[in-house]
């Protein structure tokens, strides 16, 4: 005869649950105060207006991508701390407040239990970048209508052409909100999925909140490397590179996200457009990367005395 | 199982998986190379100019972030006209922002158009060193505006800019060949008409860049016809004028005033068109069978001697001599 209880309800309703209930905890942590901070930047970055030096077109750019810029700092500095420092923080509290022998000793996979602590910092992080991307666009929306109606009449007191107004609105609409600015925001989430779900997977067998946090953010750095490793793996041996140097950047290569990949965001503010595509593979990438520290997390955690 | 026995499995399945992984996400990593969409790696000597901290965050991809901090730091060089630090710092900006046409624009306008003025007005230099630092910073912002057009080579704007920038009469002088020069301007406003986008003026413009040009005159002639035949919105005074002056200059044996009413439409404003060629003296456009063609307007429309346009003093041509002593 088993001992084991058999679960109740769905997985899928269960990491619902726990996710929920790591969000309310990480948001009662008053995480969402950020979002004030946000707001300040982002009054902050409309006054950055230089003076130009020469015709309609460049009058009130500079705020537009100074709004931008400073609006994805914000996104990116705040997804990535709350993505390690949050993951790193929920095995450790649930162990502090004995949450975790209460959970654990119901019928409750401990996969679910991981999964759902991980879709619960994912459901912080992707509200806050929601939120965020909603001010961004509204303010960006509000100070290019705004630009625009400066650029046309200055245009229009120098005697442009119908056809010169029309080229210089286009130019300046382009500044505006667009769809590659949100597919960038999804890059910053997608980014923060890969790391948040890494420190999960070094807190199962991390002894410290600190270890947790410092050897996430040092994978993560070094992780804007890994490209480089790459090229020196692939490219090295034409290169004259020496066999440990090719095999230490193979290894890095290996074990190390390419954290490069999700660098869009300049490209995005500059104002290139983000294929949908591009974006399907970039998600794909982040996916596997999540399910696959996900699972390597479940591996270890099962079997994990308390 | 033991805990590190489960550890070194999953040791096992990261390695393998990324060994899955390298050649895709090496794969996806080019197609953004490709796309524009990764930028491409800094130059050493800008990560040490912008210190580790910038550094740092620009290697996290929020390049343009630190650029535009920089680009404010720019602005304070400017402000205590430090025009070493600026070009300096805006090396650096267009490295970590090499697509946004504005940094480009800025440091070139800043170099040729700020240092320099600033130059011809500094006491505390010499006089024959004025004058170099003059040049020398024209031809650093033609430089760094050469820098960007390779960086963004269909970008109009850009061309335009060096265009307008190597045509302007109160630069010409710094450059070593003005022919060349001019010839130059010429060629930048053509490539950015090539790309389609750029506004007509920008032909226009090239018009004019190439009918100073000695030895073009055919060429620029060809182009002035086919701009005329295009349309009424390209019969501007200059491009007019220039017809006539092109014309003439091909033909010196016609009545150059005759000409000049078949192509303004009527004495009056013939004359009064040629007479603002005639003064312009300074953008040094060629003047072939003006002086004749408003001889002979003057002619018709009788004007007195002492108010003739011929007898009024011409403005004076940008002088090196009086701006930085002899």
């Amino acid at each position: 005869m088993s001992t084991i209880t058999p679960s109740k309800g769905s997985h899928i309703s269960r990491i619902l649950v726990i996710a929920y209930h790591a969000f309310t905890q990480l948001v009662r942590m008053k995480v969402l105060y950020f979002l004030g901070a946000f707001a300040l930047i982002l009054i902050a970055s409309n006054f950055f207006n230089l003076p130009q030096h020469e015709g309609p077109e460049a009058v009130g750019v500079n705020v537009l991508r100074a709004i931008k810029s400073h609006c994805f700092g914000a996104m990116y500095i705040f997804s990535v701390v709350i993505s390690i420092v949050a993951t790193a923080l929920l095995l450790p509290k649930d162990v502090e407040d004995r949450t975790l022998y209460t959970i654990l000793a119901k019928p409750v996979p401990r996969f679910d239990y991981l999964a759902g602590k991980l879709l619960g910092v994912l459901m912080l992080i992707s509200v806050s970048l929601l939120l965020m991307d909603l001010l961004m666009t509204g303010a960006l929306q509000i100070r290019m209508s705004m630009v625009l109606e400066e650029q046309l009449m200055m245009a229009e007191a120098m005697g442009y052409t119908p056809e010169a107004m029309e080229s210089l609105k286009v130019e300046t609409l382009a500044q505006g909100p667009n769809w590659s600015l949100h597919g960038a925001v999804f890059a910053v989430f997608l980014r923060a999925t890969i790391i948040a779900s890494l420190a999960l997977l070094i807190s199962t067998f991390s002894t410290s909140t600190l270890f947790t946090t410092i050897i996430s953010f040092l994978i993560f750095f070094i992780g804007h490397f890994q490209a480089d490793a790459r090229a020196v793996y692939l490219q090295g041996d034409a290169a004259g590179e020496g066999l440990v140097t090719r095999l230490v950047s193979l290894l890095l290569s290996l074990v190390i996200p390419d954290f490069q990949l999700f660098n869009v965001i300049d490209a995005v503010i500059e104002g290139e457009v983000l294929p949908g595509a591009i974006l399907l593979k970039l998600a794909l990438i982040g996916l596997f990367y999540a399910v696959f520290y996900t699972v390597a997390s479940w591996f270890i955690f099962s079997e994990k005395e308390f | 199982m033991r805990i590190w026995q489960r550890g070194c499995i999953v040791a096992v399945a990261v390695l393998a998986t990324g060994a899955a992984r390298l050649p895709i996400e090496a794969a996806v990593h080019r197609e953004l190379r490709d796309a524009r969409l990764m930028p491409p790696p800094l130059e050493i000597g800008t990560g040490e100019k912008i210190g580790q901290t910038s550094r740092a965050v620009a290697l996290g991809g929020l390049r343009t972030l630190v650029a535009t901090f920089l680009n404010l730091r720019a602005f304070t060089f400017f402000t205590e006209q430090k025009w070493g630090k600026v070009d300096e710092t805006f090396r650096s900006i267009v490295d970590l922002a090499p697509r946004t046409r504005y940094y480009w624009e800025t440091g070139a306008w800043h170099q040729s158009y700020n240092a320099a003025s600033y130059y011809i007005n500094d006491s505390k230099l010499p006089n024959l060193r004025r004058r170099e630092a003059w040049r020398a910073s024209i031809q650093r912002g033609r430089n760094f505006l050469e820098r960007g057009i390779r960086n963004n080579p269909d970008d109009w704007r850009l061309q335009a800019y060096l265009g307008f920038m190597l045509s302007d009469p109160n630069k010409i002088r710094a450059f070593p060949n003005v022919a060349e020069a001019y010839a130059t301007a010429a060629e930048a406003y053509a490539k950015a008409a090539k790309t389609g986008q750029a506004l007509p003026y920008v032909r226009r413009a090239q018009l004019y860049s190439l009918a100073r040009v000695p030895g073009r005159e055919a060429e620029a002639l060809a182009l002035c016809r086919q701009l005329y035949s295009e349309g009424r919105s390209n019969h501007t005074p200059t491009l007019l004028s220039l017809l006539l002056v092109l014309e003439s200059n091909e033909n010196p044996a016609s009545d150059p005033a005759e000409r000049a009413i078949g192509i303004f439409g009527t004495a009056e404003k013939a004359y009064e068109n040629l007479s603002s060629h005639w003064q312009r003296s300074r953008d040094q456009l060629p003047i072939h069978g003006v002086a004749r063609a408003l001889e002979g307007l003057e002619k018709r429309l009788a004007v007195p001697a002492e108010n003739s346009i011929l007898n009024q003093p011409l403005p004076p041509p940008p002088d090196l001599d009086v701006w930085f002593g002899k």
